[in-house]
């Protein structure tokens, strides 16, 4: 008996079938491996949308392979249209994965300290091959994901498909929900800018408001592993953002599709008796398979959004880069994410414990339970007419309270300092950095004359300028006028001042605010950074 | 079916284009940036500059006499300043080094009494490295025009007999545009009369008139405090003995007080006459 023995059963089918049949056998076999149970002829006949032979092997991946087992074999011809779900729960599964592969890639060239992230980010936009694609990529996805996954939530409940049996499918989506936007903020302060650490502090503060004072203080050192953001705080949330929320998010996912394919995709609320559910069951004249149709046309998502996701970023929209964190200048107009701005301008409303903790935990536990509480058993829009208002005013009420939460409610600074932000605002490259470098002519110029300045870039700026001036407004201050002052600093370099000047009515006495700017002919701004 | 197929398939093509585009001008993409920001660098350091150096180094860099060396100068950028006390690195990692960590005892047979800050947050001072580095970049680009500008030496005012600190002394007559330059040069007056908001702006705006006009009724002001009887001895006072009155509004002590003995007598006279040219 030989104590080794090597047999290729490809040997023995070369010899019985000829090479050809042989290779073709094999490959075939190796198609069904990977495909769980479909050989080329079938892969062949999905590709092409060929009827299935029956009984139908384009069923058998769903029970045997790993990834298709997840998703169900068929949809209800009810639900193969942008209608009623607008694809956005798959959306958000889109932006998931792609978040954590344009993540990976931007992990290996970041370090979580204070010392050299930034530093890190300066590297990725300058030395790293696709470097700034794999950023803009993932801030832009990140946004649009906050965006997808509330919408999908406002989705649902326009449908009513969180009304029984829905209840915790849709109590897990809040938590997906809670996790996306966490996500996004714990990301936001990464790149250690000035944009990332104010914004960030804003919404930090809210821990410390929490009630009793002791409470607040500890989940402030605990949020920020110190007083204030620095080493710790920047490690917190660097583990918080690849590590712990995309896990909690993993798991809350796990448990949010399954239910979803538990009770069945919830159909159109006016294809149904009231309530009746019957989701659950597809009859079978109403099935439209996974395979070959939804495939398809995810692939066909997965490709398009692919594209526009790479082009956009390429050449539309890139992520911001300020300077480095400063954690003693604060910016003039600091303001948080878009998608916490209702919280930024709730906090302008009142007390912080009241509206940036009781408030927004009420509304947070409120939309949790709110599956348990409204129990109405319809989910036809014209019986829904409460529900359907009330969402409707929440919504109305989220953007106004976004609007509040934008500089342009509640926030008194003095007009001289605002005039000057018009022009070089501290948390953006705004006009006068991004103006010809070439037609900033040497000279005083007043705001007031802005129409004879000698070129039109001047013009643009100084009219901008005096509109500020004209309505600069601040108690017993009058006269105002603005002045800009273009010097020839150094080779290439250009310091422009400018200077609002005003009379203090009551003492006569003048006042002024100056504000240099330097500009380097090559700094280039406006290509995201 | 066939549509979405065909769109899919067309995107697909237009995403490996894009990409490939991308990865075909990723590295002029990489040089702008690092050039933009080496340019931003430079702006960050002016700015640092204005704020932190101006006081001791001037304006422009080109010193001022017994307080700080020039740095805007050839010698610096040309190396014979380096080689003279044997440094080997780059004019770079001089500038870095000696921000940094400053000058703990001021360099000998120099007449620079005050001795270089620490500015280097690892030897502790207020700026990050990145901050260093870009007042470094501030002042690496003054090379070319230093180098151009060659051997010619700023010119400080000539040393000559201190002036004192007589307020009612008789002055010759003075070129209002020799004093314009000497504000400008080394005296680093235009530092906090011109640029910055540290002192009085002597020129007329917003309604204010300039320091010629001013200068003329502040004597009979009720809270004047110093000993001048006209505009002319006031404008002495104010240069040689500049806290005998402080303007409202602004820090007493700021203003050096070593101007007795760097101006002489001619050189006061021509600042007077500039400054009386501003009404």
């Amino acid at each position: 008996m030989p104590i080794f023995e090597v047999h290729l059963p490809l040997l023995d089918e070369i010899k019985t079938k000829g090479l050809k049949l042989a290779l073709q056998g094999m490959a075939d076999n190796a198609v069904e491996r990977l495909t769980s149970g479909l050989g080329i002829s079938e892969v062949r006949a999905v590709m092409r949308d060929d009827p299935p032979p029956r009984p139908n092997p384009r069923l058998k991946p769903h029970a045997e392979g790993f990834w298709l087992h997840m998703r169900p074999t068929y949809y209800n011809n009810l639900l193969d249209g942008i209608y009623p779900s607008f694809l956005l729960g798959w959306l958000s599964t889109f932006f998931f994965t792609f978040e954590i592969i344009t993540g990976i890639f931007l992990m290996v060239y970041y370090t979580p300290s204070p010392l050299v992230a930034y530093d890190n980010m300066l590297n990725i936009l300058s030395n790293v091959p696709f470097g700034r694609l794999m950023r803009d990529m993932h801030k832009l996805g990140a946004e649009l994901m906050v965006a997808i996954v509330a919408l999908h939530m406002l989705r649902t409940f326009l449908t009513g498909s969180y009304k029984k049996p829905r209840q915790f499918t849709w109590a897990t989506g809040l938590i997906l929900l809670l996790v996306t936007a966490l996500l996004s903020f714990s990301g936001y302060l990464l790149p250690w800018d000035q944009l990332s650490l104010w914004a960030v502090t804003i919404g930090a503060s809210m821990a410390e408001a929490a009630p009793p004072e002791i409470v607040g203080k500890t989940l402030n050192l605990i949020v920020r592993g110190a007083p204030e953001f620095g080493a710790g705080g920047l490690l917190r949330f660097y583990l918080l953002h690849v590590i712990f929320l995309p896990l909690v998010g993993l798991l809350a996912f796990g448990v949010h599709y399954y239910k979803v394919i538990l009770h069945g995709h919830s159909l159109p609320p006016e294809a149904e008796e009231v309530g009746v559910d019957t989701a659950r069951k597809v009859p079978i004249k109403v099935r439209t398979y996974f395979m070959p149709r939804i495939l398809t046309r995810e692939l066909f998502w997965v490709a398009i959004l692919l594209a526009i996701m790479v082009l956009w970023s390429a050449y539309l929209f890139h992520a911001p880069l300020e300077p480095h964190a400063e954690s003693l200048i604060t910016p003039l107009h600091i303001i948080s994410p878009w998608y916490f701005l209702w919280l930024q301008g709730m906090l302008k409303l009142g007390d912080k414990v009241i509206w940036g903790v009781i408030l927004p935990t009420i509304l947070i536990g409120g939309l949790l339970f709110l599956p348990y509480i409204e129990v109405g058993p319809s989910r036809r829009y014209g019986h829904r007419r409460i529900g359907l208002s009330a969402a409707m005013l929440f919504v109305a009420g989220i953007i106004i309270l976004s609007f509040m939460g934008t500089p342009f409610y509640g926030v008194d600074t003095s007009p001289e300092q605002e005039a000057v932000a018009v022009l070089v605002p501290e948390t953006e490259p705004g006009p006068l950095r991004l103006s010809d470098w070439d037609e900033l002519e040497t000279g005083v110029y007043e705001s007031a004359a802005w129409n004879i300045a000698p070129n039109r870039t001047l013009r643009d700026l100084l009219h901008t300028f005096n509109e500020e001036i004209e309505i600069a407004e601040y108690g017993g201050r009058t006269g105002w006028e603005g002045v800009m002052v273009i010097e020839d600093w150094q080779p290439g370099l250009k310091k422009i001042t400018l200077r609002v000047l005003w009379i203090d009515q009551a003492t006569g006495d003048p006042g002024e605010f100056n504000n240099s700017t330097y500009l380097h002919q090559n700094s280039d701004y406006g290509q995201g950074e | 079916m066939k549509l979405t197929v065909v769109l899919g398939t067309l995107s697909f093509f237009v995403l490996v284009i894009a990409i490939v585009f991308i990865a075909a001008n990723e590295q002029d993409r990489m040089e702008s940036f690092t050039q933009s920001y080496q340019s931003r660098q430079i702006e960050t350091g002016a700015a640092l500059f204005e704020n932190n150096c101006i006081i001791c180094h001037g304006p422009q860099g080109r010193g001022i006499d017994s307080v700080g060396p020039a740095i805007n100068a050839a010698d610096l950028f040309n190396g014979e300043r380096l080689g003279s006390f044997g440094f080997s690195g780059t004019v770079e990692n001089y500038l870095r080094g000696v921000i940094s960590a400053g000058r703990p005892v001021p360099s000998e047979g120099t007449d620079f009494p005050e001795r270089m800050p620490t500015w280097g947050m690892d030897n502790g001072g207020p700026m990050r490295d990145d901050q260093i580095n870009a007042l470094v970049e501030f002042i690496m680009n003054w090379e070319e025009v230093a180098l151009a500008r060659g051997e010619d030496k700023p010119d400080g005012g000539t040393p000559g007999e201190g002036v004192g600190t007589d307020i009612t002394i008789a002055l010759p007559a003075g070129d209002p545009e020799v004093g314009e330059e000497l504000i400008a040069g080394t005296l680093a007056c235009a530092a906090c009369h011109v640029l910055g908001p540290a002192g009085p702006a002597w020129a007329a705006e917003a309604g204010i008139p300039g320091i010629a006009t001013r200068a003329e009724s502040r004597t009979s002001q009720d809270d004047y405090t110093g000993e001048a009887s006209d505009a002319v001895q006031y404008l002495i006072e104010s240069i040689l003995l500049s806290d005998a009155y402080v303007v409202d509004g602004y820090l007493s002590g700021i203003m050096p007080a070593n101007y007795s003995q760097r101006l002489n007598v001619q050189e006061l006279a021509d600042i007077i006459a500039y400054l009386q040219s501003l009404p």
